[in-house]
């Protein structure tokens, strides 16, 4: 049988292309952190927190009333986290990424012609993110770097069911989080 | 001390850590139960709470099967768990609280377990907690989110 490509398939296959490449053109750390520090992870989680920040302002613009608010919300958590992650890699002696202007970031998200759209792309950014984070613990190598890993993960997954939320499903579909949905 | 000791010490703290997960996880368990039958939460967000926290305990009980350690059978209520059940506001305040110290205990072993296939499942746990107090903030009928200005409301 052949497999059917829907729109709203594409998008969210769109959107985890476009945050898998943010990132990828980065230049590498200016710093001279030991190897094994943690600093190489932690500056590539920077990275993509600066696409999570660029992601949630296109999403802002698409929504609107409350749930503008609660995208701007959760743009300025990003942000948070891109300076906390960003403490961790200064502290190892790193310099992490700045991040793009917005409009380089926009042109490699996903087309958001309505909420749905922008629901759509802020939930495959929010699992993705979960999954980052998860993913990081067993690699970095300090016993603070994974606290701040295993606390911003909990943020994103109630980002995550923010998302549900406002797409009118429910906060807390399953049982284990994994940011694969 | 070898390399071996250092291990089974930390094998050793990380399995004390996990037993008080458990413990956290019984109480949660505990909590939307009686919350059930006392109609102190709405229906359906309480059973879907509660297959979770019984999915969590037996998460946890493998994370402690993993490590060889027994798993401990006594569960003690939480604390202030009879005024809580008092109405549906209060009880979700209550678990708000509950999920959310579960949460940031789950990250304190997260930061310190020395069992690196452990992490993820443990970390996924910790995940859900968290949805869990927007499910319950949501029930409440407050911000979503602890720090957000969203709506100007302020849940605490």
């Amino acid at each position: 049988m052949p497999i059917r490509l829907t729109r709203r398939g594409a998008l969210g296959g769109a959107a985890a292309l476009a945050l898998a490449s943010c990132g990828s053109g980065d230049p590498p750390p200016a710093g001279r952190p030991q190897a094994g520090s943690g600093a190489g992870l932690l500056n590539s989680i920077v990275a993509l927190e600066h696409a999570g920040v660029a992601a949630w302002a296109a999403i802002a613009g698409v929504l609107d009333g409350e749930d503008r608010a609660y995208a701007r919300a959760i743009r300025a958590r990003e942000q948070a986290h891109v300076e906390r992650v960003s403490a961790l890699v200064r502290a190892l002696g790193g310099t992490p990424p700045a991040g793009r202007p917005q409009s380089e970031y926009e042109r490699m998200f996903p087309r958001m012609s309505d909420s749905a759209d922008a629901l759509h792309f802020a939930r495959d950014l929010e699992a993705r993110l979960v999954r980052a984070y998860l993913d990081a613990l067993s690699s970095l190598p300090d016993t603070e770097q994974r606290r701040t890993a295993a606390e911003i993960a909990a943020e994103e997954a109630e980002d995550l069911a923010v998302v549900h939320v406002l797409a009118g499903t429910a906060a807390a579909p399953e049982a284990f989080v994994t940011g694969t949905s | 001390m070898s390399e071996a000791g250092i291990s089974r010490r930390a094998l050793l703290g990380g399995g004390e850590s996990l037993e008080r997960l458990l413990t956290r996880e019984h109480r949660l368990e505990d909590a939307y139960r009686a919350a059930l039958e006392r109609d102190a939460i709405d229906a359906a967000l309480g059973e879907t709470l509660l297959a979770h926290e019984r999915e969590h305990v037996r998460g946890v009980e493998a994370a402690l099967t993993a490590l060889g350690r027994p798993r401990p059978r006594a569960s003690v209520a939480p604390p202030d768990l009879g005024l809580a059940l008092a109405g549906r506001d209060t009880f979700a305040r209550f678990a708000i609280a509950l999920e959310r110290e579960t949460a940031a205990a789950y990250a304190a072993t997260l930061a310190t377990l020395r069992a690196p296939k452990l992490l993820q499942p443990l970390g996924s746990i910790m995940t859900a907690s968290a949805q869990h107090e927007v499910a319950l903030r949501e029930a409440l009928g407050v911000d979503l989110l602890a720090s957000s200005t969203a709506r100007g409301v302020s849940t605490e």
